[in-house]
């Protein structure tokens, strides 16, 4: 299990690399492939809750590191209505809730019904996209959810439903590499005389 | 729940909250930290990427020579694409002796930056840059082109900055109006997915005499942005019931930027 865990430490880290060269896609929306999202989603359903935790607080740590923005002093003479972003740490929380959908079908998962869990990570990246908005929509004070907000979230969440099976075809591998099952090993059928 | 859960949680929690205190400052060195560490591997990731892009260019130009070849078998094609690839050059050229003049006739000293990546994030709309601290670039620096204000700088590294976008909402900037006496503040608006992206312009007078088609200037207030800085063209007004706003049209292309300029912290 450790040998597995610190394999999938290395998996986020190689997935926040990439996400550095997966730009958004302007003509969808500014859709992206979430890669750092669709692997800890991926990730949350194949490990127990304290390590998925971790997982979350590693990946939002790292997330809120790339994207937050400062809060620059400013003449508030002149400025004043200064427009707030949210705060790091945020994603961290995001990440957990996230996870923690995830991890609520974990049984399913369990029996090997994988794909179930690869449609989740869609729904999961809907869900955490949207609560980002909103939540950046709330302390701004207005709501202005449209179309657009919608498509964007849609077709994020659609690249990680096409990316999620091949991160859990990845995780099938690496557990298999070092010894771990992520699935239950299926039970022998009982015979009723 | 198990103990053990509950242990995770309450860390877990605990981390959160950790990291929800951190002062501006911290973060900022935090964020200094993760892109440092990120440098090397996205300045290589850089260099691929132009590398693959004259690469498909090459390719592009052979095709298409070998194709007139095919057709035409004469000297004259050949000549046709040596004068395309002229005029190419010719664009280039003028692309830069604009570039160039305009760093000559502006009364700041500029640095010229290449854009590394752009829009890396879900909802800000930020870019990348290949110039940092090693350039004299700080925090706040205006980051222009010789078509107007592109945004400002976030967060500034070594070798890299963060820029935010004029079409950010955060962005934003004291703004005056040519021909009128009307001041108010710009910025991007938080959900704009139009080509191009439109601003506002807030604060105006509540019976603010505006016309489509006047230009829009950085006014100087505030300190950050220089005065006489073009931002945009008004395109509509919108009279509300104790001011008034306008929906501006900004000046720079920002799907067609390469290079762009920094004006120091030292102007």
């Amino acid at each position: 299990m450790l040998r597995y865990a610190f394999s999938l430490l290395i998996l986020i880290l190689l997935a926040v690399i990439a996400q550095q060269f997966l730009p958004a896609f302007i003509d969808l929306y500014n859709a992206r492939v979430f890669l750092l999202l669709i692997v800890f989603l991926c990730i949350a359903v194949s490990v127990p809750l304290p390590v998925m935790f971790l997982y979350a607080l590693i990946c939002g740590f790292l997330w809120d590191a790339q994207c937050s923005l400062s809060s620059p002093a400013v003449d508030t003479s002149i400025y004043t209505d200064p427009v707030a972003s949210l705060r790091f740490g945020t994603s961290i929380l995001l990440f957990g809730l996230a996870g923690l959908l995830m991890h609520g079908f974990r049984p399913l998962f369990l029996q090997g019904k994988w794909y179930l869990s690869a449609l989740l990570t869609g729904i999961a990246t809907f869900l955490y996209c949207l609560s980002e908005y909103s939540m950046i929509d709330f302390i701004r004070g207005s709501f202005t959810v449209d179309r657009g907000v919608l498509s964007q979230c849609g077709y994020t969440a659609l690249f990680s439903v096409a990316v999620s099976p091949l991160i859990f075809g990845l995780l099938f591998y690496l557990a298999r590499l070092f010894r771990h099952s992520i699935v239950e090993s299926k039970r022998p059928k009982h015979h009723f005389s | 729940m198990k103990p053990l859960n509950l242990i995770a949680l309450l860390c877990f929690l605990g981390g959160a909250t950790w990291a929800l205190t951190r002062s501006d400052r911290s973060v900022r060195k935090i964020q200094y930290h993760y892109y440092s560490a990120l440098l090397p591997i996205l300045k290589s990731g850089s260099a691929i990427e132009e590398e693959a892009r004259n690469f498909t260019r090459e390719v592009q130009h052979s095709t298409e020579l070998e194709a007139e070849l095919e057709l035409t078998r004469a000297e004259l094609s050949k000549l046709r694409q040596i004068e395309q690839r002229f005029s190419d050059l010719e664009t280039e050229n003028t692309r830069l002796q604009d570039a160039l003049e305009f760093k000559k006739n502006t009364p700041f000293t500029l640095i010229a930056a290449r854009i590394t990546r752009r829009q890396t994030t879900n909802w800000y709309k930020t870019m990348e840059i290949n110039r940092g601290e090693e350039s004299f670039i700080g925090n706040q620096n205006p980051v222009v082109t010789a078509e107007g204000l592109v945004g400002k700088i976030d967060l500034s590294g070594k070798e890299f900055a963060t820029v935010i976008l004029l079409t950010d909402e955060k962005c934003q900037v004291s703004a005056k109006i040519e021909g009128s006496p009307e001041v108010g503040i710009l910025s991007g608006r938080r959900v704009d997915y139009g080509d191009p992206p439109m601003l506002t312009l807030r604060f105006l007078s509540k019976k603010a005499n505006l016309k489509k088609g006047q230009r829009v200037f950085s006014n100087g207030r505030g300190g950050i942005i220089p005065a006489n800085i073009l931002l945009g063209t008004i395109e509509s007004v919108e009279a509300g019931a104790q001011d008034s706003e306008a929906l501006v049209r900004p000046a720079v292309n920002f799907n067609d930027l390469v290079t762009v300029f920094v004006i120091p912290s030292a102007n």
